[in-house]
């Protein structure tokens, strides 16, 4: 059996060492379209940004392909899958045959469409390049302007204040994360990033980049003029091209299982737009999410069949500081606190018609993952226990095997 | 080879939970996984966090920075972003005592 992964991100990297440890010994390939194997690109905004870490942080040793016998095709882009003739097209017209595929292509950073977006010194954050290119120019730099308060935007206003710079973060929402947690949590994390000096506009969006040749200021649709010696965008993605494969999300829609409409061909990671059993169709841009539907579909190409009912956990590291969420609520009508949220140590779970949905947290090592069995179980878990900060919330799992 | 080192008096680790010591130049973590004592290398291989620090599930132990699960028992990676296993170590409750003794020399 032939077993091809395009995508050289985290997703495809997890599927093909899933596929390897578990015995899979047929002829395995994986095609990425950056020239490097793949690595992880949270640090790209924190460690990795600042110059702390030197190297990339590779997903797995240069040997390890050569030992496991992956054949890496690195530097090439999918086209097209040809579902009738069981082939992945690549840009440059060859095909490679396959007996199961797996798409975990990713997603990219949508363009800014406004005046000055390629202005010398306007930045954004996806692959390794682009943080060498921040990091070079921050290094010279002494003010910059952050566009978009999100987990890209805060965690570069953070970064960028360890290394010294002034910082200024434009937000449409009124507060950070706001699309995210809402208000009420926002004010922890804008509070955070007051604290450590860090300058807000919110309510307010851009309108143009302006400068001479290379970045100078940012103008806003509210009239302010914010100077900076670079710019950095964090304004959200869109899925790539999805070979054939899409949907109405830019993703690729997949089953519970992880497979296409297509028989033998997967999607996982950030492209694929999942029937989740407990969240519905959703498509989520997580790294633990691509370990585990790497992990998840690389099995199922063995044969098994393991539903993926994960409920996303993520983290994001701002400062000294760690942020948790799991699970999925566009709206809560519920809300309580474990903690202090001025004192940002806190989680909070967000519950719908009495059901846990979600849960945030600041500094709360155990809560967030504690009470990730309860939302995929969408227990209802009672206010007390949930507000109590003595309470183990794995006394509340559902039994093992009961599922 | 190496000695058995006294780290903690016996029954130190409670059921289900997970604490580190010093061995020689290493930090071991001890899980108590059902009323049994297993030891192993309290580093994460990916990016250097304390395991004990983490969540026991089962023989499982969760890193509690990006989530990578290592079968205590082996040492091996069951899940995650680590790249390799951790070291495992032998252990004892014996005269009142917690002793581990680590393998290497290093």
């Amino acid at each position: 059996m032939d077993v091809v992964v395009v995508g050289g991100g985290l997703a495809g990297a997890s599927a093909i060492g899933t596929l390897r440890a578990e015995g899979f010994d047929g002829r395995l390939t994986l095609i990425g379209d950056e020239s490097v194997p793949p690595y992880e690109r949270p640090p790209l905004s924190k460690e990795y940004l600042r110059g702390e870490a030197t190297e990339p942080q590779w997903v797995r040793p240069a040997e390890w392909y050569q030992e496991n016998d992956v054949e890496l095709r690195l530097g090439l882009r999918a086209d097209r899958v040809v579902a009738d003739e069981r082939a992945v097209l690549l840009a440059d017209g060859s095909s490679v045959p396959f007996d199961r595929l797996l798409v975990a292509t990713g997603v990219r950073n949508r363009r800014f469409e406004v005046p000055g977006i390629d202005l010398e010194g306007v930045f954004d954050i996806r692959f390794l390049p682009d943080a060498d290119r921040v990091r070079q120019t921050a290094l010279g730099a002494s003010r910059a302007v952050i566009v978009g308060a999100g987990f890209i935007g805060c965690e570069v206003a953070a970064s960028f204040r360890q290394m010294g710079l002034e910082v200024t973060v434009v937000e449409f929402f009124e507060t950070p994360l706001f699309r995210v947690i809402g208000a009420d949590l926002g004010v922890a994390v804008e509070a955070l990033h007051r604290d450590r000096g860090v300058g807000f506009v919110f309510g307010d969006a851009v309108e143009r980049f302006e400068g001479a040749g290379r970045f100078e200021a940012v103008v806003t649709k509210g009239g302010r003029r914010i100077e900076g010696d670079l710019a950095v965008v964090g304004v959200g993605t869109k899925a790539d091209p999805p070979l054939g494969l899409g949907d109405r999300n830019g993703g690729i829609p997949v089953n519970p299982m992880l497979e296409t409409r297509t028989e033998g061909v997967f999607a996982a990671g950030d492209i694929a737009d999942h029937a989740h059993p407990v969240f519905g169709q959703i498509r989520v841009e997580h790294y633990d999410n691509a370990i585990k539907m790497g992990e998840t579909a690389a099995r199922n190409m063995l044969g098994a069949e393991i539903v993926f009912d994960d409920p996303h956990w993520f983290w994001s590291d701002q400062y000294d500081s760690q942020i948790q969420m799991a699970g999925y609520a566009t709206e809560w009508d519920d809300m309580v606190v474990r903690g202090s949220i001025e004192d940002r140590t806190f989680s909070a779970f967000l519950l719908k018609d009495g059901v846990l949905r979600s849960t945030f947290s600041m500094d709360r090592k155990f809560d967030v993952r504690r009470s990730m069995p309860l939302i995929t179980a969408q227990a209802r878990p009672a206010r007390a226990l949930l507000a109590d900060p003595e309470f183990d919330l794995r006394q509340l799992h559902p039994a093992k095997g009961a599922s | 080879m190496s000695e058995w080192v006294k780290v903690a008096s016996a029954g130190d680790v409670a059921e289900g939970e997970i604490n580190a010591y010093l061995a020689g130049n290493r930090t071991v973590a001890v899980a108590n996984v059902d009323g049994d004592l297993q030891a192993f290398d309290d580093t994460c291989t990916h990016q250097g966090c304390s395991l004990s620090e983490g969540e026991l599930d089962g023989t499982i132990v969760e890193c509690p920075c990006h989530g990578g699960r290592y079968d205590v028992m082996t040492g091996e990676v069951v899940g995650g972003p680590p790249p390799e296993p951790v070291d495992v170590f032998d252990v004892v409750e014996e005269d009142g005592e917690l002793r581990i003794r680590t393998r290497d020399d290093d």
